[in-house]
């Protein structure tokens, strides 16, 4: 077989593998896409419900009005949701669309935590939803998160303690304890995450492998075919 | 491709331990699983579309299909 030949056959499947590789990844990132945007109605939700639950009236002298919380659920809710919602419909796979996704998914967070009067079981969900993120297999999303949580907790630790901590005195750098766990979780997951696109690669370029062994074996075929008739033609 | 001299493996294992490459000199080169994964995709695919690669599982040859298959 021509050198030049396996050389331009072995380049295409080359080519070929790497695309496959893009089409893993982005199927990867379409789907998350459209897990996140189902997360985001149900946290919407759930956030209503909970307002619902926990403070739904206020009083103000003697008439009954609905509390500020239930309004922050429904509104500053829908307002989080919607971008990541459309954007995951809208542009799934785009770098964009994971990065809003992390960012508004750590202001539901915020949103939580600040329904539940800072209580200290609702940060758990910081670390669920890095978990989640981590179904990207993409590490600097999880590093928007990372900003956007330590940078809410900083700022609303400072103007409403209350808000995130539960208290109204936390030491002012208390944040940078938050901001250390969750750095201590990305720590690992972001490992997950290289190695989730190390087995998407593994997996494109096995499969150019069986490409290139059924291309090799195809191409000594032909030959023999070729050889055949001409060997019968000349009585060997 | 060559034929392996024993009957290859049942399928119970996975993957390949080694692979003997031939060398146009006539000798054969032979590399780990890891060391043959660690070349470059385009030389991997080279030498699978030029034949004559022999893969082992343990000092059992294998054919090239079951050795990637279950790699």
């Amino acid at each position: 077989m021509p050198a030049r030949d396996i050389e331009a056959a072995a380049a295409a499947i080359v080519e070929r593998s790497q695309e496959r590789f893009r089409t893993y990844r982005q199927e990867v990132f379409k789907d998350t896409d459209r897990l996140f945007a189902y997360l985001m109605m149900g946290q919407w939700l759930f956030g209503i419900a909970l307002a619902l639950t926990l403070s739904p009236y206020a009083w103000e002298g003697k008439v009954k009005t609905t509390h500020a919380h239930v309004w922050a659920a429904a509104v500053l809710g829908g307002l989080l949701s919607s971008l990541p919602i459309a954007l995951a419909f809208l542009r799934p796979g785009w770098v964009v669309t994971r990065h809003v996704i992390a960012f508004a998914q750590m202001l539901w967070s915020a949103l939580l935590i600040h329904l539940t009067g800072g209580r200290i079981e609702t940060h758990f969900h910081v670390f669920g939803s890095l978990g989640f993120l981590t179904a990207y297999r993409d590490w600097p999303v999880l590093i928007t998160a990372t900003l956007v949580v330590a940078a809410e907790h900083l700022i609303r630790g400072l103007l409403w303690p209350e808000s995130v901590y539960g208290i109204t005195n936390p030491e002012w750098w208390r944040f940078l304890e938050h901001a250390f766990w969750v750095a201590f979780a990305n720590s690992f997951l972001a490992v997950i995450c290289v190695r989730g696109v190390k087995d998407l690669r593994i997996m494109a370029e096995r499969s150019a492998e069986l490409e290139a062994l059924s291309e090799g074996e195809w191409r000594k075929s032909s030959v023999l075919d070729r050889a055949e008739p001409v060997a019968v033609a000349a009585g060997v | 491709m060559a034929t392996p001299s024993t009957p290859p493996g049942d399928g119970s294992q996975k993957g390949f331990d080694r692979i003997a490459i031939p060398t146009p000199d006539g000798q054969t080169r032979s590399l780990t699983k890891t060391e043959f994964e660690n070349l470059p995709l385009s030389e991997r695919v080279k030498l699978l579309m030029g034949g004559g690669l022999q893969f082992f599982r343990g000092d059992k040859p294998i054919t090239a299909r079951e050795a990637l298959r279950g790699a």
